[in-house]
């Protein structure tokens, strides 16, 4: 691993493997505690484990929040992870991160969390900045594949998979690229969250409406106007592998709590 | 003061004592003009109990407001204001004993905030929370919605075991509220003005 590439990471590698396999999960299908216990109740438990998810929302929903406290939670209990970045480069994220009570840079240190600049390792590839062709977009996946073999992760994220394929020149080469993803998810056998940027106020999953077949279960995040006060919103649209709550609920995201969630006014939503 | 305010505050305090040591969620409902003399019944009742922690919801006066007014409050033991009015006036005050909400009509943030603080209190203590006034959250939300408000929050209460004290101006109340407040609260204490 090129330094630079990877946050603080350097002693990833080295730590005892065995460890990795956290209480948080211990096995393929058993539950992926994201640590956001009324998240977790709705969610039957959980994420199963080795699920892929498409956590949805426009601009300012807390999809990155949401999947950095997902990591570091998942950290806190053992499990190893890496967060991928395409849309924000590394001190911005973790400038904005650190506001938060979750974050922990120990966690990053000592690598149980790892934090990827994907634009850095195209660059490193020697890959077009803005298009990706065939090639290019099989070197990035082996790559993904690779990192997160070699740091052993059993919590991974992209953020976001709108702005990966969006440096994809054609709807057939997102297509392609999106299910080799999903293959390539499904035999790492770790838990992934998909961050997919939508327009506010749309009932849309993805900008390129193939997002959602590889995944295994979506979480929207949206708003509702109030008045005037927009009210955040997290709904569990289907989660495979376990018996969850399609209920609409109130969300709310603060520096001492994270992400929070709360019952909706029914009469006010 | 005048005396005959005296004698209502110290009645008031004592109906308020009464009620609570028996119920746990009490609905006050009184004649706006007599507003004052409730929230300073109340300002006395909780410094009357500083081993007991309080939760002060303030939708009528900013919390500068109320703290300038009843300064006595801040040296009551556990007290942590909720202040859902001054930021959506304008006011950029901070305060770590209060947590400021950017407005009445952001009903679950302040659902959140309550459960919160009632959470990190723990089981030990006798906790209670105040909400001034409940009818006041109808002059920027549905009365359907506060009258949810009011069910959502007396539940989850009752499920912390603390006490919810609710102050209402009959001026302001509503045929829907007036409902879930006489169903849902276990005592109302109605001040009339024969009272006063």
């Amino acid at each position: 691993m090129k330094e630079g590439i990877v946050k603080n990471s350097a002693e990833a590698s080295s730590l005892d493997h065995q460890n990795s396999v956290g209480a948080a999960q211990t096995g393929h299908n058993s539950m992926c505690k994201t640590g956001i216990t009324e998240l977790d109740q709705k969610l039957g438990g959980g994420i199963p484990g080795g699920n892929t998810v498409l956590l949805v929302g426009s601009s300012g929903s807390g999809k990155t929040t949401l999947s950095m406290q997902f990591l570091m939670n998942g950290a806190k209990e053992g499990d190893r992870g890496v967060f991928f970045t395409i849309t924000e480069p590394l001190f911005k994220l973790t400038k904005n991160m650190e506001n938060f009570r979750f974050y922990e840079r120990k966690l990053i240190e000592t690598g149980m969390v790892n934090i990827i600049d994907l634009r850095i390792i195209s660059d490193r590839l020697g890959l077009d900045a803005e298009k990706y062709s065939v090639e290019d977009a099989n070197a990035l996946l082996d790559v993904l594949k690779d990192i997160a073999d070699e740091l052993n992760v059993k919590r991974l994220v992209i953020d976001s998979i709108t702005a990966l394929c969006y440096r994809l020149q054609s709807k057939e080469l997102i297509r392609d690229f999106i299910f080799k993803l999903g293959a390539s998810l499904a035999a790492m056998s770790c838990t992934t969250i998909l961050t997919s940027e939508v327009p506010p106020n749309e009932i849309k999953y993805s900008q390129y409406g193939i997002e959602e077949f590889i995944a295994d279960g979506i979480i929207y995040l949206g708003d509702i106007d109030r008045r005037g006060d927009l009210i955040r919103t997290l709904q569990i649209i289907k989660m495979r592998g376990t018996e969850h709550s399609r209920t609409k609920v109130s969300m709310n995201l603060s520096a001492e709590h994270g992400i929070e969630i709360t019952p909706l006014l029914k009469s006010g939503g | 003061m005048s005396m005959m305010s005296n004698t209502l505050i110290e009645g008031l305090k004592d109906r308020i004592a009464d009620a609570v040591s028996v119920n746990q969620s009490v609905g006050i409902i009184l004649p706006g003009s007599n507003y004052n003399n409730l929230a300073q019944a109340i300002a006395e009742y909780i410094q009357s109990r500083p081993r007991d922690a309080w939760v002060y919801l303030t939708i009528t006066k900013p919390y500068d407001v109320l703290t300038k007014q009843f300064g006595q409050l801040l040296s009551a033991g556990n007290i942590r204001f909720i202040d859902c009015v001054s930021r959506a006036a304008g006011i950029s005050t901070r305060d770590p004993r209060c947590i400021f909400i950017d407005s009445p009509a952001q009903l679950e943030k302040t659902i959140l905030e309550i459960v919160n603080l009632i959470k990190s209190w723990g089981n030990a203590i006798q906790k209670y929370v105040i909400i001034d006034s409940l009818s006041s959250l109808l002059i920027y939300n549905d009365s359907t919605l506060v009258s949810e408000f009011f069910a959502y929050l007396d539940s989850q209460m009752k499920l912390y075991d603390t006490h919810i004290i609710s102050l209402c101006i009959e001026e302001e109340m509503d045929d829907m509220l007036n409902k879930i407040l006489y169903l849902k609260a276990n005592k109302i204490i109605k001040v009339r003005e024969s009272f006063i």
